[in-house]
């Protein structure tokens, strides 16, 4: 197993008796447009438990981004069983699935969605500063750059994003997601915008999440970056299909 | 603690916004800034106006609800009325008349009683009955220019205060009880107090109808509202120098007026019947009741909320403003929206930052609007403080910074409302799609 630099060293691994992080059943999803109705995961089976790294393959229109936006709670099942833990959030409220969002997930897009007026330390500050609890500004700043600190770019806080280059980007971007700690970070086609070595390095950085007991869910298109995650699954025909484990040298 | 912290959030993020676009927001503040500030001077205009045209009003006019009596000095009109009001405190009569305070025999400096400031404001004396009106002969005609001045001189018997609250300037009020003093006791309004610090003048007083010349005792001054020199006596006083028929019967009051609470039926019905049965037609005695602030007010109101109706159409242009670059700002910011979604941020709260930032946006301009008013009110009075002297001393009303607060905050939400809704319902799918 590689170790990052920009990562600080690990914790011990939860214990396995931990119940998983989350565990879909049969969960389907039906999109109603202005034609027919297009079943898009048709009876799907996850589980993610701590320290898990998972990645998510398969064509464009598979359904790997509307799966990841069932695990993220930004849309809900037809139909199936979401378990967050032990607690079923399937048919969750918005307002509760806000709160969810903010306190167990991290969310990793292929374009940052970095805001150009703000510092990275503020685009970093702005997962914090979402009417979620309120933290003092001192420990929000310590929090900050804590995340930055973690993603190896604690030294271009106070840059705004024309001034980073793609990878620095994301960085600021993960550390968005790491910065309230969260147990399962949610990745969709990260490196989709990225040269191959700084794709690499980015994805490297995710994986080492996995390592402080972070569940990892990896969407992608590229079979040498799922090849870094602790399980490869395929979705297709709206069913998620392991193509065996890999181990990362 | 949770609404604390959303609030300090949406704040927070609005401010950042404000930043962000500054150029957007220094549009939407130029669009809304002659709404706000066309309230602000209406709403100043009409504070002021309303405290130039009501603060004298009651001193000149009585308060509302006071019965007033008017009656003609003819025949017994007199003598009835000072014998029914005598000893009263809820009904006093008082009688104008002409007086000359100075050296004996000479030409007033303000011939005619208008303010000394201004000569010949008053003109001749007139006198005016069924064949029309004509100068009256007032026995200084060829007199030597000297230092005298001349006064409406206002008989009262009882204490006038109850009915037109005059303000105390200095020395006393008249003391009603005792024994009327043979050198009348005089309290003077501010108009004649100046002119006598101006010119030191000997004290005999000649008043129209008077017997003789009495000397007067100046005890103190009033403001009464008035713009011409007055003074008040005891009506008992002045008679000791004048015949009861010759009280009321000058050219320079309405005759004898009586003042009555509204509680004074019984008086007002003794009187009346008092002077039916001494000879005097019922319809010679003419009684009315005070509202002259209430109809004023009402007056000044409906003016004002016809400007603040043009003022609030000049507003809405501006609302319409912010209205369009907050839908345009929105539309800018799907993704933005989206993302703080992703993370977190309830619908209220992205809804709350787009309000929160046109609600600052119409602080600021309210901010603006009444710095302008301020110091456009300044430059006014500097320049036709002069011209008009109720403007003296005015200070820029508290009511009017308050409209424009209102006015700003208003706008803020008018103009935020649609945009915040648009904010609010945007899907968190969009940074999934993008």
């Amino acid at each position: 197993m590689t170790t990052s630099p920009f990562l600080t060293p690990s914790p011990p691994l939860p214990p396995v008796s931990q119940p998983p992080l989350i565990h879909l059943t049969g969960v389907t999803k039906t999109l109603k447009g202005q034609d027919e109705p297009r079943t898009i995961l048709a009876g799907v089976d996850l589980t993610v438990n701590p320290g898990d790294s998972v990645a998510i393959l398969g064509r464009s229109g598979s359904g790997k981004s509307t799966l990841l936006s069932l695990i993220g709670l930004f849309d809900r099942p037809d139909g199936g069983q979401y378990l967050l833990g032990e607690r079923d959030i399937t048919k969750i409220p918005e307002r509760k699935a806000a709160a969810l969002r903010s306190a167990e997930f991290g969310f990793v897009f292929q374009r940052f969605f970095l805001l150009k007026h703000l510092t990275a330390a503020q685009n970093v500050a702005m997962a914090l500063v979402n009417g979620q609890g309120w933290l003092p500004r001192r420990k929000r700043k310590a929090k900050v750059m804590a995340a930055l600190e973690r993603v190896g770019i604690g030294h271009l806080a106070k840059h705004k994003p024309p001034r980073l280059s793609g990878g620095e980007q994301q960085r600021v971007a993960i550390a968005r997601a790491l910065v309230r700690e969260p147990r399962i970070l949610l990745a969709d086609e990260p490196t989709g915008a990225l040269d191959t070595d700084t794709g690499n390095l980015v994805v490297e950085v995710l994986r080492e999440t996995t390592d402080l007991g972070c569940g990892l869910v990896l969407v992608t298109h590229d079979h040498d970056h799922a090849a870094k995650m602790g399980r490869v699954l395929h979705l297709s025909d709206g069913l998620l299909r392991p193509t065996g484990q890999r181990v990362v040298a | 603690m949770r609404l604390s912290g959303r609030l300090r959030a949406s704040l927070i993020i609005g401010g950042q916004g404000i930043r962000a676009r500054k150029l957007r927001t220094f549009l939407s503040m130029v669009s809304l800034f002659l709404g706000v500030l066309a309230v602000v001077v209406v709403q100043a205009g009409a504070e002021i106006a309303n405290r130039a045209m009501l603060a004298d009003v009651e001193l000149e006019q009585g308060i509302d609800g006071t019965r007033q009596m008017y009656l003609s000095p003819e025949g017994q009109t007199v003598p009835v009325a000072l014998e029914v009001l005598e000893g009263r405190t809820d009904a006093v009569a008082m009688a104008g008349t002409r007086a000359i305070i100075g050296e004996p025999g000479v030409m007033p400096i303000n011939k005619g009683g208008g303010p000394i400031d201004q000569p010949g404001y008053g003109g001749p004396s007139m006198r005016c009955d069924e064949s029309g009106c004509y100068p009256v002969n007032t026995g200084d005609a060829g007199a030597p220019q000297g230092q005298a001045v001349e006064l409406n001189l206002v008989g009262l018997t009882g204490d006038i205060r109850q009915f037109r609250p005059f303000r105390a300037s200095q020395g006393q009020w008249l003391d009603f009880g005792g024994e009327p003093s043979l050198a009348p006791r005089l309290v003077l309004n501010e108009h004649a107090a100046k002119a006598f610090t101006r010119y030191h003048v000997p004290a005999e007083m000649r008043v129209d109808g008077a017997t003789a010349n009495p000397t007067p005792q100046i005890i103190g001054v009033v403001d009464d509202g008035g713009y011409q020199p007055a003074a008040y006596v005891r009506i008992d006083e002045l008679m000791n120098w004048m015949p009861v028929t010759s009280v009321g019967d000058s050219n320079s009051g309405p005759g004898l007026q009586v003042l009555m609470t509204p509680n004074a039926a019984e008086v007002e019905h003794t009187l009346r019947a008092r002077l039916i049965a001494a000879g005097i037609p019922g319809d010679r005695i003419h009684v009315n009741t005070v509202e002259t602030l209430k109809a004023m007010s009402r007056e000044l109101a409906l003016i004002r909320w016809i400007f603040l109706g043009m003022a609030a159409l000049v507003l809405l242009i501006g609302v319409a403003g912010i209205l369009n670059v907050g839908l345009a700002t929105v539309g800018e910011r799907i993704e933005e929206f989206a993302l703080r979604r992703a993370v977190g941020t309830p619908r209220l709260l992205l809804a709350g930052i787009v309000l929160a930032e046109t609600l600052l946006t119409g602080l600021l301009t309210a901010a603006l609007a009444i710095g302008a008013g301020v110091v456009g009110l300044k430059l006014a009075l500097m320049l036709f403080g002069s011209r008009f002297p109720s403007l003296e001393g005015v200070a820029f009303p508290w009511q009017a910074g308050v409209a424009g607060v209102i006015a700003g905050l208003a706008a803020g939400i008018l103009g935020g409302l649609v945009p915040a809704l648009r904010a609010a319902r945007i899907p968190i799918s969009t940074v999934m799609r993008a």
